[in-house]
């Protein structure tokens, strides 16, 4: 079942604009909201919770138009950007004991069982928490109050590598039950690789790919040759081209492979098709 | 509209207003302006709102499953209720006062009926020009207090005027005397009147500027 569908949003500023941004996602996978910094990852996750107003575009929740049904839809979700970075100075039963106030089916018993899975300590202060444990908490008042749909906003910048990975781990055992699921931007291309089913590329506020993980990866090859070889046919199916004083090297369609001959072909990872694709 | 008042007085208020709730007390002064104490009340607003930036209130706010315009009247709920509760704490030691200083008071106008009216009416003044400025950005707040403080300022001398300058007007508003009191009334039911009509234009300002805001 679809829990979250993004139709043809736009926001416009003076310099920049979200351009018809439109992905889905079904219950019980994990999607990478992934760009460059500036690209309109946090532009388009606020203008889907409307705290930004979108000029156009529809966001609907579990089958409910958020515009129409904001209140239902804010229940069944748990939106965080980063970590829980407000009143940093008051203790988490302080900030807990407000929030839930707020959810009908706010479950106490769950959120308990959260704390101690999350060795959270309620009496501690926000600002006391290292940046994975404000994730963890904030995940923990989602969770709590039933949300289905997680939309994180770079859950993962600031951790180390073991904070990162426990976090992409939790996500995972999250998504299991098969009711959750979890849109998460991010620029760090090894979290998607770890834990994302779908990706959706965004840049310069256009989606230029929504697609599963694996067709993604598979959609670019990672070429390489001597830069004699650059001739205007194999330059023009080229995206992002590096030259070196050892050659160039540079992405290709995996459909345009066929058309070169001659050079060195090697698998892509996230993080080199998002490099070259952001080089163009 | 309960949670969020909740939500209010526990994250938001700052804990200067309680303490600027009892400056009633300095109705108690000998020869002060009274309407200083209830500047501090201003004072402690402008606080709950600077702490609410830095504590990231509004977007911990709008986050919670509620209407954006609530936020904005839970806020300025909680700014009436601090408002009222301080005329409350202080006519009791406007009385006090009086009777401890039978010489009355030199520096501005009596504590008396029409002084609790007047203190409405600056509530009001501060509050339409503060409040709504504020929405408009949610960002920026010293040039919101700084206009408020201005109006509160320029209303706080039109008022002290009316008793510095020897007249009709002076001998009507300038005593403690109990008969004419009784007949300064209607100013109070009309500062009343007046805080509570600019308090709605106020609070519908300021949720149509916040509709605006992009956070």
């Amino acid at each position: 079942m679809e829990i979250l569908s993004v139709e043809n949003l736009c926001k416009n500023y003076e310099k920049f604009a979200l351009k018809n941004v439109s992905f889905s996602l079904d219950q019980g996978f994990i999607m990478g909201f992934i760009g460059r910094n500036g690209a309109g990852k946090t532009t388009t996750l606020k203008s889907m919770m409307r705290l930004v107003h979108p000029n156009s575009g529809t966001v609907t929740i579990l089958g409910k138009n958020f515009a129409e049904d904001e209140f239902y839809c804010k229940q069944k979700i748990g939106f965080v950007l980063g970590g829980v970075d407000y009143y940093p100075k008051k203790k988490l039963k302080t900030i807990t004991n407000v929030t839930k106030r707020f959810f009908p089916e706010w479950d106490d018993e769950k959120y308990q069982s959260l704390l101690n899975r999350f060795d959270l300590d309620s009496e501690k202060r926000i600002d006391e928490l290292s940046a994975g444990m404000r994730v963890k908490y904030s995940l923990a008042l989602a969770l709590s109050h039933n949300a289905e749909l997680l939309i994180l906003d770079e859950p993962t910048s600031g951790l180390d590598p073991v904070s990162r990975d426990d976090l992409l781990c939790l996500f995972q055992d999250l998504i299991e039950d098969g009711e959750h699921s979890i849109l998460f931007s991010t620029h760090i291309t090894s979290d998607l690789e770890k834990c994302a089913d779908f990706i959706t590329y965004i840049k310069n506020g256009e989606i230029i790919a929504c697609t599963d993980k694996d067709t993604f990866i598979e959609t670019y090859r990672l070429v390489q040759g001597p830069v004699e070889e650059l001739n205007p046919n194999l330059s023009s199916k080229l995206i992002g081209v590096r030259k070196h004083k050892f050659g160039f090297e540079a992405l290709i369609k995996t459909i345009d492979l066929p058309m070169v001959a001659g050079i060195e072909v090697s698998a892509a990872n996230l993080e080199a098709i998002m490099v070259h694709i952001e080089r163009e | 509209m309960k949670n969020l008042l909740y939500k209010e007085f526990k994250l938001a208020t700052h804990p200067t207003t309680y303490l600027f709730l009892s400056f009633g007390l300095m109705l108690l002064i000998p020869n002060y302006p009274g309407y200083v104490g209830f500047f501090y009340i201003c004072l402690s607003i402008f606080f709950v709102f600077l702490t609410g930036r830095e504590n990231r209130d509004i977007f911990f706010t709008v986050s919670l499953p509620i209407k954006k315009t609530d936020a904005v009247k839970a806020r300025c709920m909680m700014i009436a209720i601090i408002e009222l509760v301080q005329i409350l704490i202080a006519i009791p030691f406007a009385f006090i006062g009086n009777s401890i200083n039978p010489a009355g008071n030199l520096a501005g106008i009596e504590t008396n009926v029409a002084f609790f009216g007047f203190v409405f009416m600056m509530f009001s003044i501060y509050n339409i020009v503060f409040i709504p400025l504020f929405y408009k950005t949610t960002y920026k707040i010293g040039i919101p207090f700084l206009y408020g403080g201005i109006a509160f300022g320029l209303f706080y001398v039109l008022v002290e005027m009316l008793v510095w300058i020897p007249s009709s007007i002076q001998t009507f508003l300038d005593t403690t005397n109990p008969a004419i009191m009784l007949q300064q009334i209607p100013i109070l039911i009309i500062g009343i009147i007046i805080w509570f009509a600019v308090w709605i234009i106020t609070y519908k300002k300021a949720a149509s500027n916040f509709e605006k805001v992009d956070i």
